[in-house]
């Protein structure tokens, strides 16, 4: 029974086929002609994947999509007694398979933070628990990093394979694909023919060429302790802030952010219960119904995110970050706000006690 | 906030909707009414209390979710029940006429007249010729995503 | 160019004990990036920078985070702006957001800058970056290993195609020498008519295709120097509610229609909303099209002079032919 497989480039469409008639398959597409963004979108025929370069949006949307139906409603009304109502509940139904193909670590690792949240907790979340059962990940080894990267300095790597399902390296005109686990292995016979023993060899090598980089000069993985000692000093959160302009990017494209709104959605007398995802860098984020706002500066909100992804969710889930160092933040932001430079400097004020 | 603007049926009727001010156009709409005159049945009308209260973005919001025609009618200018509401008005609005065909919606679905309270007969005009512009448009188009939209939603239905 | 950033530096200085705050660029997170800079400090003058990645509009800060209208202390605001950043600044002094007297203004013609996507079609493996320049009708780019000349249509932001204003019309000090305008008014508006040539169902398709991918991030919005409702916007509102937390087609498109048509007449096409869409939606033409309108119908041009009113603001009793 072999576990890697090499397919050629060219042939890569003709492996989505096949696979995409098993389960929905997510690619990268460009977002259109003449455009350099990628997304992910349910692959078909036409689709020109592209896997050299990150994706602008990552494939959060997969288990996490921006709208969510979670109930559908609708009130009947009794003629004969107008004041009886029915109401007729449509739950969620059933998820079908998925496989998200050419993540890179970043995204994969995006997830560990979504898996703490809605599923280690108290309660668990049966939407998101549903699609995350079901979602296999065939992931990218990354080898092009540019200057806005810093995964390294998160505690993961170009050559991370954890979580994912699947690992591919890309080797001569082609990838050699692994299957990391039992629902990996399932799908290798579909995939492609197996690999050569020198191809396997040449992957073992980029592995640890790759894997040995160091993508991101800083260590942003202990600054719960900076980031309280800095919290009152409002001249640097002014400093570092003041050119935000509170559009909200930086949460959308994050691969960890999972902040989200639930709002009905009605007309007459039906509708649903939809969940959206929410930003934190909103002015309505913290408005309560009294009017009043903990949080009416965008300083305030900005040094709540970074304190969030760098100090409480450490604090809260055994020094995990909730960051994974794909710089998707700093090269979508209008004004290219460095969140690297802003938790790196935190430590200044202590440095500075010393 | 009236929101039940459905998609238009495949019945012979349209949805055309109506945006008639409340002092000039509703009586005329009114005294069209007292004299029995016959008038196609496709508008809904709403009364607003002047042109100066149309927003362009009523016109759009109607146009995007399926209606399939939209007046406005109000006092002639230099006759507003407010001074200068439709002063106002007559600029927005043709803008908002001249921009429609740009983003796709055709311009003759969108109309905006003046008709003063005593101009039954003008307002049976009016309604007839628009409806049969509309009728010769079609239903809507509408605004409508390709597949690929689905992938930003959820995953079922 | 680095003599302009030099020059910047000194006037600066000159002024500064007059000046609460100036806005500028510094460079950003790698050498092919500049930032807004907010420099209260006289140390960090230094920080100042000029050249084609300064492609941010300063104005913007003004209304929502600087509040530019009231100044208690007699200090002022020390501003740069290019050409098209100056017909905002004009814009908001037209409505009265922003009160001349508080401000001081360095103007500085522009030549363009460079839309970093774009830069990235033509050659994504530019790294070692170490200086970006215009020279005549390309772009420098001199790296550690080479030096690179792109073609400047290929690579400049969409704005700068068209621009008309490369020089500041409103300033108290002048940067550089007037430069010659990239398009003439009779190409300002070749973008419009290109779309216009397709159907009308052709272009309904192409904007459905377009506004398909918007996320309703409100970049566009939160980047328009205009837009000053920030949290009271229409979009969020729940009293009416005009938009649903969806993100279907139908809600997207509604919100692409409202954003222009609250800027009818007051867009003064500085593009920052096309550049800082994530996902590369050509929203500036939308806008376009309806000051192209403004433009025959009413005749006039948002943030030329400072004295005149937007049309959609105000009426005219006498007028013929609407």
């Amino acid at each position: 029974m072999y576990e890697k497989i090499f397919i050629a480039q060219g042939e890569l469409a003709a492996m989505l086929e096949r696979l995409s008639k098993e389960m929905d398959v997510w690619v990268p597409v460009e977002m259109g002609d003449e455009k350099w963004g990628v997304r992910f979108l349910p692959y078909y025929r036409d689709n020109v994947v592209v896997l050299d370069r990150q994706s602008t949006i990552g494939p959060k949307n997969v288990l996490f999509p921006q709208v969510e139906t979670l109930l559908r409603f609708r009130y009947q009304k009794d003629s004969q007694d107008p004041s009886k109502q029915r109401i007729d509940l449509k739950d969620r139904q059933e998820v079908s398979s998925a496989l998200v193909f050419g993540a890179r670590p970043c995204d994969v690792r995006g997830f560990f933070t979504f898996d703490h949240v809605f599923l280690n907790g108290r309660y668990k979340d049966p939407y998101y628990a549903q699609c995350r059962e079901k979602t296999l990940f065939a992931t990218l080894l990354c080898d092009t990093e540019d200057s806005a990267c810093f995964c390294s300095s998160v505690d993961s790597g170009p050559g991370d394979r954890e979580g994912s399902d699947l690992w591919m390296v890309p080797v001569d005109d082609g990838y050699v694909i692994e299957a990391l686990n039992d629902k990996g292995r399932k799908l290798i016979p579909i995939m492609g023919k197996p690999a050569t023993p020198e191809q396997i060899e040449k992957a073992q090598r980029i592995q640890e060429q790759v894997t040995a980089k160091r993508i991101g000069e800083y260590d942003l993985t202990r600054s719960a302790k900076d980031f309280t000692g800095r919290f009152e000093d409002m001249d640097y959160w002014r400093d570092m802030v003041s050119r935000c302009i509170s559009c909200g990017i930086c949460t959308f494209v994050c691969p960890t952010c999972y902040c989200f709104n639930i709002t009905d959605e009605s007309r007459d007398l039906e509708g649903e219960r939809i969940r959206s995802w929410d930003s934190c860098m909103f002015y309505h984020y913290t408005l309560e119904a009294s009017g009043h706002n903990p949080r009416p500066e965008k300083f305030e909100r900005y040094r709540n995110r970074v304190g969030h992804k760098f100090s409480y969710f450490p604090d809260t889930y055994n020094g995990m970050i909730s960051c994974c160092g794909c710089g998707r933040c700093i090269r979508s932001c209008p004004v290219f706000i460095d969140i690297r430079k802003i938790v790196h400097h935190l430590k200044e004020a202590v440095d500075a006690e010393n | 906030m009236v929101n039940s603007k459905e998609e238009s049926t495949t019945k012979k009727d349209l949805l055309i909707v109506g945006f008639l001010c409340n002092w000039c156009s509703y009586g005329g709409a009114d005294t069209a009414g007292v004299c029995r005159f016959h008038q196609p049945t496709d508008l809904r009308i709403i009364r607003i209390p002047c042109t100066g209260r149309m927003d362009p973005l009523f016109v759009v919001k109607a146009l995007i979710y399926g209606a399939d025609g939209v007046l406005v009618s109000g006092c002639h200018p230099k006759d507003c029940h407010y001074n200068e509401g439709n002063f106002y008005a007559r600029r927005r609005l043709e803008v908002l006429k001249q921009f429609l065909p740009f983003m796709g919606i055709h311009t003759d679905r969108f109309r905006y007249t003046w008709v003063s309270s005593s101009e039954g007969q003008l307002w049976q005009q009016v309604v007839t010729e628009f409806s049969e512009t509309i009728h010769g448009l079609g239903p809507n188009p509408g605004v409508h995503g390709e597949s690929n939209a689905k992938a930003m939603m959820s995953f079922f239905d | 160019m680095e003599d302009k950033a030099k020059t910047l530096q000194r006037e600066f200085l000159k002024v500064f004990e007059k000046l609460e705050v100036v806005l500028g660029w510094e460079p950003g997170y790698d050498s092919l990036h500049a930032s807004p800079s907010f420099i209260r400090q006289v140390e960090d003058l230094n920080k100042l920078v000029w050249n084609p990645l300064c492609s941010q509009n300063l104005c913007n800060y003004l209304v929502k985070t600087l509040n530019a209208s009231v100044r208690e202390d007699g200090k002022k605001i020390g501003i740069c702006v290019k050409g098209c950043d100056s017909r905002s600044l004009v814009a908001l002094i037209q409505e009265k957001f922003v009160t001349r007297e508080t401000l001081y203004i360095v103007g500085i013609p522009c030549e363009g800058t460079v839309n970093w996507h774009r830069l990235m079609r033509f050659e994504p493996s530019l790294k070692d970056v170490q200086k970006v320049t215009i020279q005549g009708q390309e772009l420098v780019v001199e790296t550690a290993q080479k030096t690179y000349r792109f073609p400047l249509q290929h690579v400049m932001e969409q704005r700068c195609l068209h621009c008309r204003y490369p020089n500041p019309i409103i300033y108290d000090l002048l940067v550089g020498e007037p430069i010659t305008p990239h398009a003439g008014d009779d190409q300002a508006y070749g973008d419009v008519e290109k779309i216009e040539q397709y159907s009308l169902p052709d272009r309904l398709k192409f904007w459905e295709k377009e506004i398909d991918r918007c996320i309703r991030c409100y970049a566009c919005r939160n980047a328009c120097p205009l837009c000053v409702c920030r949290d009271s916007c229409i979009v969020e509102t729940r009293t009416p509610k005009w938009l649903a937390q969806r993100c279907d087609l139908k809600e997207k498109f509604f919100y692409h229609m409202i954003h222009a048509m609250h800027l009818a007449g007051r867009c003064t096409e500085c593009g920052e909303c096309e550049r800082v869409c994530p996902v590369e939606i050509p929203v500036t033409l939308i806008k376009k099209k309806l000051n192209q309108i403004v433009k025959e119908l009413l005749d006039y041009e948002a943030g030329i002079d400072p004295q005149k009113q937007p049309p959609l603001l105000t009426f005219d009793p006498s007028e013929k032919g609407i």
